[in-house]
């Protein structure tokens, strides 16, 4: 009982992240910030998530059970590097390509348009 | 559309592809013919090694007609557009990071080949994880620090060797007296009894299978990469 709560409410805070991160993709004005808000919020997202689900694979404990909880929360440490690095890498290759940094300014000339 | 509902339900058992005898013979008595417990794997590599075989030789053929294509010798060109996503030397955090998982990337592939026949996995995931891990060595550096470790020459030596390991099970149990990919008789040059030596020769065609997999999907990349000239990629 208590599990299957803490599970719960792991998993839909998981996919409230994996919402803000999607709103982040699309309401953002340029490159860099719509990187900030798909990294960050996909990581913290999926992390919570899979922690959420080996939470619930514990509920039942068994030594298999322990060995599946194990195995998700280590593709969950992957992850956790993984995500952040591809992010770096992808503003990284933008800042080289030249991709426009959106400032203030750019934001008075939507308005007045 | 209006077909889908006419579709047996998922995992249905009673449904025509499940209550087909064979399936059913496949079902009850993989674990005794073959002692693998992944009956998947066992159709792939045993009921159906023939299958399987081509399927690799098309891998190693696909490998060779990218090369055939795509290769150029020399250095001509000095007009064509160079790539230049990494102009700089490496990054400090990508290089950590994939210092830190690749090792790992190339031990969980080590593990999906070798668990193929316990559970999901086998030679052909297993290899493509395997040349992943040599394709982000290449993303992360670049392409001459993955040649480095697996030159051009190693590449196609180990995807010949892939598919002559996978043969030469075949040409065992042929020499021994049986059908070609029989391998029961296999037993005979093994620790093993006839039923073992399947489990024990799946194995073996898996690691096989991989060998061509790794190397096929690296040359692929570093040819596609470097537009064939193999000096600079992405």
């Amino acid at each position: 009982m208590i599990v299957d709560t803490i599970c719960i409410v792991l998993v839909s805070l998981g996919l409230l992240f994996f919402v803000g991160g999607a709103v982040g993709v699309i309401r953002f004005p340029d490159f860099y910030t719509r990187m900030h808000a798909a990294g960050k919020g996909d990581t913290m997202s999926v992390f919570l998530v899979l922690v959420g689900l080996a939470v619930y694979q514990l509920g039942d404990f068994s030594l298999g059970n322990a060995l599946v909880a194990g195995k998700i929360l280590f593709i969950t440490v992957f992850i956790m590097w993984a995500s952040p690095t591809s992010t770096h890498a992808l503003i990284r290759a933008g800042l080289e390509e030249g991709q426009k940094v959106w400032t203030r300014d750019d934001k008075k000339e939507e308005s007045e348009k | 559309m209006s077909a889908v509902s006419d579709f047996p339900d998922w995992g249905d058992p009673n449904s025509p592809a499940n209550s087909y005898r064979l399936s059913q013979h496949y079902v009850t008595e993989t674990i005794h013919e073959t002692s693998v417990p992944n009956m998947v794997t066992a159709v792939l590599a045993d009921y159906r090694g023939y299958d399987t075989m081509f399927e690799t030789v098309v891998i190693f053929t696909a490998g060779i007609a990218i090369i055939g294509i795509l290769r150029r010798f020399g250095n001509d060109d000095k007009d064509a557009a160079k790539p230049t996503l990494y102009t700089k030397k490496p990054d400090l955090i990508i290089d950590t990071t994939c210092r830190l998982m690749i090792p790992i990337i190339q031990l969980f592939a080590l593990y999906v080949i070798a668990h193929g026949h316990h559970s999901p996995g086998g030679g052909f995931q297993g290899g493509v994880i395997f040349g992943a891990s040599f394709i982000l060595l290449a993303v992360s550096r670049d392409l001459q620090a993955a040649q480095k470790w697996v030159p051009e020459k190693r590449i196609l030596n180990l995807a010949g060797i892939g598919v002559l390991i996978y043969a030469g099970f075949g040409l065992g149990s042929l020499l021994l007296g049986q059908n070609f990919l029989d391998y029961a008789i296999l037993h005979k040059i093994m620790p093993a009894t006839p039923i073992e030596a399947r489990s024990h020769s799946m194995l073996g065609v898996e690691i096989g299978v991989a060998f061509t997999v790794t190397a096929i999907m690296f040359s692929i990349y570093s040819n596609l990469a470097s537009n064939g000239s193999m000096k600079e990629g992405l």
